[in-house]
Protein backbone atom coordinates (compact mmCIF):
# COMPACT_ATOMS: atom_id res chain seq x y z
CA UNK A 1 0.00 0.00 0.00
CA UNK A 2 1.38 3.70 -1.14
CA UNK A 3 0.01 6.61 1.07
CA UNK A 4 0.45 9.82 -1.00
CA UNK A 5 -0.32 13.67 -0.58
CA UNK A 6 -2.68 14.93 -3.12
CA UNK A 7 -2.65 18.86 -3.29
CA UNK A 8 -5.26 19.90 -5.76
CA UNK A 9 -5.39 23.32 -6.89
CA UNK A 10 -7.84 25.38 -9.26
CA UNK A 11 -11.84 27.00 -8.33
CA UNK A 12 -12.70 24.34 -6.25
CA UNK A 13 -15.12 26.97 -4.70
CA UNK A 14 -18.32 24.41 -5.43
CA UNK A 15 -20.17 22.77 -2.36
CA UNK A 16 -19.87 19.41 -4.45
CA UNK A 17 -15.87 19.38 -5.03
CA UNK A 18 -15.11 17.50 -1.72
CA UNK A 19 -18.31 15.22 -1.08
CA UNK A 20 -17.28 14.15 -5.21
CA UNK A 21 -13.79 13.47 -3.97
CA UNK A 22 -14.91 11.75 -0.95
CA UNK A 23 -17.07 9.41 -3.42
CA UNK A 24 -14.93 8.56 -6.01
CA UNK A 25 -11.89 7.61 -3.07
CA UNK A 26 -14.16 5.43 -1.78
CA UNK A 27 -15.12 4.10 -5.43
CA UNK A 28 -11.88 3.01 -5.39
CA UNK A 29 -11.54 1.25 -2.41
CA UNK A 30 -8.92 4.14 -0.88
CA UNK A 31 -8.46 5.61 2.34
CA UNK A 32 -8.49 9.18 2.39
CA UNK A 33 -7.76 11.64 5.12
CA UNK A 34 -8.56 15.22 4.62
CA UNK A 35 -5.90 17.85 5.56
CA UNK A 36 -6.86 21.41 3.83
CA UNK A 37 -9.96 22.64 2.28
CA UNK A 38 -9.77 25.93 0.83
CA UNK A 39 -11.76 27.35 -2.43
CA UNK A 40 -8.61 27.11 -4.05
CA UNK A 41 -7.40 24.39 -2.88
CA UNK A 42 -7.21 20.91 -1.06
CA UNK A 43 -5.22 18.80 0.38
CA UNK A 44 -5.94 15.28 0.86
CA UNK A 45 -3.97 11.99 2.49
CA UNK A 46 -4.84 9.05 0.42
CA UNK A 47 -3.92 5.45 0.92
CA UNK A 48 -3.91 2.07 -1.67
CA UNK A 49 -2.66 0.37 -4.72
CA UNK A 50 -0.37 2.80 -6.86
CA UNK A 51 -2.60 2.01 -9.73
CA UNK A 52 -5.48 2.80 -7.59
CA UNK A 53 -3.88 6.54 -6.43
CA UNK A 54 -3.43 6.84 -10.56
CA UNK A 55 -6.67 6.40 -11.13
CA UNK A 56 -7.71 8.89 -8.56
CA UNK A 57 -5.79 11.68 -10.11
CA UNK A 58 -7.34 10.91 -13.37
CA UNK A 59 -10.77 11.24 -11.87
CA UNK A 60 -10.03 14.43 -9.99
CA UNK A 61 -8.33 15.94 -12.96
CA UNK A 62 -12.18 16.23 -14.78
CA UNK A 63 -14.21 16.56 -11.18
CA UNK A 64 -17.24 17.86 -11.21
CA UNK A 65 -18.48 19.44 -14.00
CA UNK A 66 -18.83 23.43 -11.70
CA UNK A 67 -15.34 22.90 -10.60
CA UNK A 68 -12.20 23.12 -12.11
CA UNK A 69 -8.91 21.83 -11.34
CA UNK A 70 -5.55 23.15 -12.93
CA UNK A 71 -3.13 21.36 -11.15
CA UNK A 72 -2.56 18.32 -8.84
CA UNK A 73 0.84 17.71 -7.35
CA UNK A 74 1.40 14.15 -5.83
CA UNK A 75 3.80 13.66 -2.67
CA UNK A 76 4.42 9.86 -1.46
CA UNK A 77 4.42 9.61 2.14
CA UNK A 78 5.40 6.23 2.64
CA UNK A 79 5.01 3.13 1.15
CA UNK A 80 4.44 -1.00 3.31
CA UNK B 1 -32.93 22.19 -30.33
CA UNK B 2 -30.21 20.95 -28.89
CA UNK B 3 -27.73 23.78 -27.62
CA UNK B 4 -24.72 24.17 -29.90
CA UNK B 5 -22.76 26.75 -27.71
CA UNK B 6 -19.11 27.28 -28.23
CA UNK B 7 -18.99 24.73 -30.71
CA UNK B 8 -20.93 26.65 -33.18
CA UNK B 9 -18.00 29.19 -34.04
CA UNK B 10 -16.09 26.23 -35.53
CA UNK B 11 -15.24 24.52 -38.19
CA UNK B 12 -16.97 21.08 -39.16
CA UNK B 13 -16.27 18.90 -42.22
CA UNK B 14 -19.23 18.22 -44.33
CA UNK B 15 -18.29 16.30 -47.36
CA UNK B 16 -15.60 15.07 -49.98
CA UNK B 17 -14.67 17.68 -52.07
CA UNK B 18 -14.20 14.97 -54.94
CA UNK B 19 -17.71 13.84 -54.12
CA UNK B 20 -19.64 17.46 -54.84
CA UNK B 21 -22.31 17.68 -57.87
CA UNK B 22 -24.18 20.61 -58.74
CA UNK B 23 -27.50 19.56 -57.68
CA UNK B 24 -25.45 18.62 -53.71
CA UNK B 25 -26.85 16.94 -51.50
CA UNK B 26 -28.83 17.40 -48.40
CA UNK B 27 -27.42 17.07 -44.77
CA UNK B 28 -27.31 18.02 -40.81
CA UNK B 29 -25.24 20.33 -39.01
CA UNK B 30 -25.15 19.95 -35.27
CA UNK B 31 -29.34 19.57 -36.22
CA UNK B 32 -29.87 21.48 -38.74
CA UNK B 33 -30.39 21.12 -42.28
CA UNK B 34 -27.59 21.99 -44.60
CA UNK B 35 -27.06 21.28 -48.81
CA UNK B 36 -23.53 20.86 -49.87
CA UNK B 37 -23.02 21.48 -53.33
CA UNK B 38 -20.84 23.00 -56.34
CA UNK B 39 -21.25 26.37 -58.05
CA UNK B 40 -19.36 27.85 -60.51
CA UNK B 41 -16.80 25.15 -59.73
CA UNK B 42 -16.50 26.44 -56.07
CA UNK B 43 -18.04 24.08 -52.83
CA UNK B 44 -20.66 26.15 -51.19
CA UNK B 45 -22.83 25.65 -48.41
CA UNK B 46 -26.61 26.87 -47.28
CA UNK B 47 -28.13 26.58 -44.35
CA UNK B 48 -32.26 25.82 -43.80
CA UNK B 49 -32.96 29.17 -45.08
CA UNK B 50 -30.89 29.23 -47.71
CA UNK B 51 -28.42 31.51 -46.07
CA UNK B 52 -24.85 31.14 -47.51
CA UNK B 53 -22.48 29.45 -44.74
CA UNK B 54 -18.63 29.61 -44.14
CA UNK B 55 -16.61 27.93 -46.76
CA UNK B 56 -13.22 26.27 -46.35
CA UNK B 57 -11.67 23.48 -48.76
CA UNK B 58 -9.13 21.87 -47.54
CA UNK B 59 -7.72 18.15 -46.76
CA UNK B 60 -9.94 17.17 -49.72
CA UNK B 61 -12.97 17.96 -47.70
CA UNK B 62 -15.24 20.93 -47.41
CA UNK B 63 -15.58 22.52 -44.05
CA UNK B 64 -18.32 24.86 -42.69
CA UNK B 65 -19.66 26.35 -40.21
CA UNK B 66 -23.12 27.93 -38.88
CA UNK B 67 -21.05 30.41 -36.69
CA UNK B 68 -18.82 32.92 -37.04
CA UNK B 69 -15.55 31.23 -36.28
CA UNK B 70 -12.59 33.50 -34.74
CA UNK B 71 -10.08 31.55 -36.68
CA UNK B 72 -8.92 29.95 -39.77
CA UNK B 73 -9.39 26.01 -39.65
CA UNK B 74 -6.06 24.14 -38.37
CA UNK B 75 -3.26 23.12 -40.43
CA UNK B 76 -1.68 19.37 -40.69
CA UNK B 77 1.53 20.90 -42.30
CA UNK B 78 2.37 17.35 -43.59
CA UNK B 79 -0.37 17.29 -46.19
CA UNK B 80 2.34 19.66 -48.29
CA UNK B 81 4.98 16.88 -47.82
CA UNK B 82 6.33 16.19 -51.46
CA UNK B 83 5.74 12.27 -51.87
CA UNK B 84 2.70 11.62 -49.57
CA UNK B 85 -0.46 9.86 -51.02
CA UNK B 86 -3.39 12.09 -49.61
CA UNK B 87 -6.03 9.52 -49.20
CA UNK B 88 -9.68 10.52 -48.59
CA UNK B 89 -11.17 7.14 -47.10
CA UNK B 90 -15.10 7.99 -47.24
CA UNK B 91 -17.55 8.60 -45.01
CA UNK B 92 -18.56 6.01 -42.15
CA UNK B 93 -21.78 7.02 -40.39
CA UNK B 94 -22.15 6.30 -36.77
CA UNK B 95 -25.20 6.38 -34.08
CA UNK B 96 -23.07 8.00 -31.48
CA UNK B 97 -21.62 11.54 -29.81
CA UNK B 98 -19.49 12.91 -32.61
CA UNK B 99 -17.34 13.54 -29.05
CA UNK B 100 -17.18 9.99 -27.85
CA UNK B 101 -15.74 9.41 -31.76
CA UNK B 102 -12.91 11.27 -31.26
CA UNK B 103 -12.42 10.38 -28.00
CA UNK B 104 -12.41 6.81 -29.11
CA UNK B 105 -9.78 7.54 -31.69
CA UNK B 106 -7.35 8.70 -28.79
CA UNK B 107 -7.95 5.49 -27.01
CA UNK B 108 -4.76 2.89 -27.33
CA UNK B 109 -5.89 0.60 -24.54
CA UNK B 110 -8.54 -0.90 -27.21
CA UNK B 111 -6.24 -1.92 -29.86
CA UNK B 112 -5.62 -5.43 -28.79
CA UNK B 113 -9.51 -6.35 -27.95
CA UNK B 114 -10.99 -4.46 -31.16
CA UNK B 115 -8.54 -4.67 -33.80
CA UNK B 116 -7.16 -8.17 -32.45
CA UNK B 117 -4.04 -9.07 -34.09
CA UNK B 118 -4.39 -5.98 -36.31
CA UNK B 119 -3.33 -2.85 -34.32
CA UNK B 120 -2.74 -5.22 -31.30
CA UNK B 121 -2.98 -7.98 -29.67
CA UNK B 122 -2.98 -10.49 -26.16
CA UNK B 123 -0.79 -10.10 -24.43
CA UNK B 124 0.73 -7.04 -25.28
CA UNK B 125 -2.03 -5.35 -24.04
CA UNK B 126 -0.02 -2.94 -21.64
CA UNK B 127 -0.48 1.11 -21.89
CA UNK B 128 2.86 2.30 -21.31
CA UNK B 129 3.39 5.57 -19.32
CA UNK B 130 2.91 8.43 -22.32
CA UNK B 131 2.80 12.31 -21.78
CA UNK B 132 -0.39 14.63 -22.45
CA UNK B 133 -0.79 18.13 -22.59
CA UNK B 134 -3.11 20.97 -23.31
CA UNK B 135 -0.28 23.61 -25.39
CA UNK B 136 -2.07 27.05 -25.19
CA UNK B 137 0.13 28.53 -27.48
CA UNK B 138 -1.90 26.50 -30.13
CA UNK B 139 -4.78 25.51 -28.00
CA UNK B 140 -4.78 22.10 -28.86
CA UNK B 141 -4.38 18.25 -26.70
CA UNK B 142 -1.23 16.41 -27.65
CA UNK B 143 -0.14 13.33 -26.62
CA UNK B 144 3.24 11.92 -27.14
CA UNK B 145 5.96 9.33 -26.75
CA UNK B 146 2.99 7.06 -27.29
CA UNK B 147 4.32 3.14 -27.81
CA UNK B 148 2.42 0.08 -27.98
CA UNK B 149 2.95 -3.35 -30.03
CA UNK B 150 1.15 -3.62 -32.99
CA UNK B 151 0.98 -6.85 -35.37
CA UNK B 152 -0.25 -4.94 -38.28
CA UNK B 153 0.55 -1.56 -37.68
CA UNK B 154 -0.54 -0.27 -41.37
CA UNK B 155 -0.84 -1.88 -44.97
CA UNK B 156 2.45 -1.05 -45.47
CA UNK B 157 3.95 -3.05 -42.24
CA UNK B 158 5.59 -6.87 -42.44
CA UNK B 159 4.95 -8.62 -38.92
CA UNK B 160 4.94 -7.03 -35.92
CA UNK B 161 6.27 -3.59 -34.34
CA UNK B 162 6.69 -1.40 -31.85
CA UNK B 163 4.52 1.14 -33.31
CA UNK B 164 5.02 4.58 -31.69
CA UNK B 165 2.60 7.42 -32.09
CA UNK B 166 1.76 11.05 -31.08
CA UNK B 167 -2.39 12.15 -30.77
CA UNK B 168 -3.30 16.20 -31.46
CA UNK B 169 -6.59 17.32 -31.18
CA UNK B 170 -6.86 20.38 -32.91
CA UNK B 171 -10.59 21.05 -32.72
CA UNK B 172 -13.63 19.69 -31.10
CA UNK B 173 -14.28 17.12 -33.44
CA UNK B 174 -11.28 16.85 -35.09
CA UNK B 175 -8.21 14.50 -34.34
CA UNK B 176 -4.73 13.78 -35.98
CA UNK B 177 -2.71 10.92 -35.62
CA UNK B 178 1.13 10.66 -36.18
CA UNK B 179 2.62 6.80 -36.29
CA UNK B 180 5.54 5.35 -37.06
CA UNK B 181 6.32 5.03 -40.98
CA UNK B 182 7.04 1.70 -41.73
CA UNK B 183 8.45 2.28 -45.05
CA UNK B 184 10.28 5.30 -44.59
CA UNK B 185 12.16 5.32 -40.50
CA UNK B 186 12.11 8.71 -39.21
CA UNK B 187 9.04 10.41 -41.04
CA UNK B 188 5.45 9.78 -39.63
CA UNK B 189 2.42 8.81 -40.90
CA UNK B 190 -0.90 10.83 -40.65
CA UNK B 191 -4.57 10.28 -39.89
CA UNK B 192 -7.03 11.91 -39.17
CA UNK B 193 -10.48 11.45 -37.81
CA UNK B 194 -12.90 14.58 -39.07
CA UNK B 195 -16.12 14.19 -37.47
CA UNK B 196 -19.16 16.04 -38.43
CA UNK B 197 -21.58 16.21 -35.68
CA UNK B 198 -25.03 15.89 -37.68
CA UNK B 199 -26.53 15.72 -34.22
CA UNK B 200 -25.66 14.66 -30.63
CA UNK B 201 -26.28 11.28 -30.98
CA UNK B 202 -25.19 11.05 -34.62
CA UNK B 203 -22.15 11.38 -36.37
CA UNK B 204 -20.91 10.98 -39.90
CA UNK B 205 -16.85 10.49 -39.94
CA UNK B 206 -14.51 11.49 -42.32
CA UNK B 207 -10.74 9.45 -41.89
CA UNK B 208 -8.14 11.05 -44.08
CA UNK B 209 -4.55 9.84 -44.42
CA UNK B 210 -1.11 11.21 -45.49
CA UNK B 211 1.04 8.14 -46.30
CA UNK B 212 4.21 7.45 -47.52
CA UNK B 213 3.39 4.37 -48.95
CA UNK B 214 4.39 3.99 -53.07
CA UNK B 215 3.36 0.58 -53.41
CA UNK B 216 -0.22 -0.13 -51.93
CA UNK B 217 -3.28 0.05 -54.04
CA UNK B 218 -5.36 2.99 -53.11
CA UNK B 219 -8.27 1.41 -52.77
CA UNK B 220 -6.58 -1.41 -50.63
CA UNK B 221 -5.46 1.73 -47.91
CA UNK B 222 -9.13 2.72 -48.09
CA UNK B 223 -10.36 -0.62 -47.08
CA UNK B 224 -7.55 -1.21 -44.51
CA UNK B 225 -8.39 2.12 -42.86
CA UNK B 226 -12.38 1.39 -43.05
CA UNK B 227 -12.08 -2.05 -41.74
CA UNK B 228 -10.35 -0.48 -38.88
CA UNK B 229 -13.64 2.04 -38.32
CA UNK B 230 -16.21 -0.56 -38.95
CA UNK B 231 -14.62 -2.64 -35.76
CA UNK B 232 -15.01 0.87 -34.17
CA UNK B 233 -18.65 1.28 -34.70
CA UNK B 234 -20.17 -1.28 -32.98
CA UNK B 235 -18.31 -0.65 -29.60
CA UNK B 236 -18.89 3.38 -29.88
CA UNK B 237 -22.92 2.23 -31.08
CA UNK B 238 -23.03 0.57 -27.84
CA UNK B 239 -21.08 2.97 -25.07
CA UNK B 240 -23.39 4.18 -22.52
CA UNK B 241 -24.30 6.79 -21.61
CA UNK B 242 -24.45 7.85 -25.48
CA UNK B 243 -23.07 11.52 -24.35
CA UNK B 244 -19.63 11.87 -23.49
CA UNK B 245 -19.39 12.40 -19.65
CA UNK B 246 -17.55 15.42 -18.67
CA UNK B 247 -17.76 14.39 -14.90
CA UNK B 248 -16.34 10.70 -14.66
CA UNK B 249 -19.36 9.79 -12.10
CA UNK B 250 -19.10 5.93 -12.32
CA UNK B 251 -16.56 6.07 -14.63
CA UNK B 252 -13.34 4.79 -13.69
CA UNK B 253 -10.49 6.34 -15.95
CA UNK B 254 -7.20 4.85 -14.99
CA UNK B 255 -3.89 6.15 -16.03
CA UNK B 256 -3.45 4.57 -19.98
CA UNK B 257 -6.70 6.97 -20.29
CA UNK B 258 -4.88 10.40 -19.78
CA UNK B 259 -5.30 11.25 -23.33
CA UNK B 260 -9.07 10.89 -23.19
CA UNK B 261 -8.74 12.97 -19.71
CA UNK B 262 -6.97 15.44 -21.10
CA UNK B 263 -9.68 15.95 -24.33
CA UNK B 264 -12.75 16.26 -21.48
CA UNK B 265 -11.07 18.45 -19.66
CA UNK B 266 -10.25 20.57 -22.61
CA UNK B 267 -13.68 20.33 -23.60
CA UNK B 268 -14.49 21.92 -20.26
CA UNK B 269 -12.76 24.45 -20.15
CA UNK B 270 -14.05 25.73 -23.94
CA UNK B 271 -17.60 24.79 -22.85
CA UNK B 272 -17.54 22.58 -25.96
CA UNK B 273 -20.55 20.54 -24.64
CA UNK B 274 -22.53 19.69 -27.95
CA UNK B 275 -23.06 15.37 -27.34
CA UNK B 276 -21.66 16.01 -23.71
CA UNK B 277 -23.10 15.12 -20.57
CA UNK B 278 -22.54 17.84 -17.91
CA UNK B 279 -23.82 15.33 -14.95
CA UNK B 280 -22.14 12.33 -13.58
CA UNK B 281 -22.78 9.53 -15.83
Amino acid sequence: MTREEFTIEGALGTPLFLPWVERHAARLGLGMRLRDCTPGRLAVEFEGAPALLDAMEMGCLLGPIDAWVESIVRKRISVT
Amino acid sequence: MSETGAMRDHWYPVGMTKQLTEAGRDTLLMGEPIRVFRDGGQPQVSDGAGRALPVIDRFGHVWTSLGTPAKDLFTIPEADQPGRRLVDVGVCRVRCSPLRAVENFLDIAHFPFVHTDILGSEPHTEVERYEVEIRDDVDEVWATKVKFFQPQAAKSAEGGITTDYMYRVCAPTCSVLYKTCPPKPGEWDVIALFVQPLTETLCDVWPWMALYDDDAEMTDLIHFQQMIFVQDRSVLENQLPALLPLDPGMEIPTRADMTSIAYRRWLKRHGFTYGAQLVAA
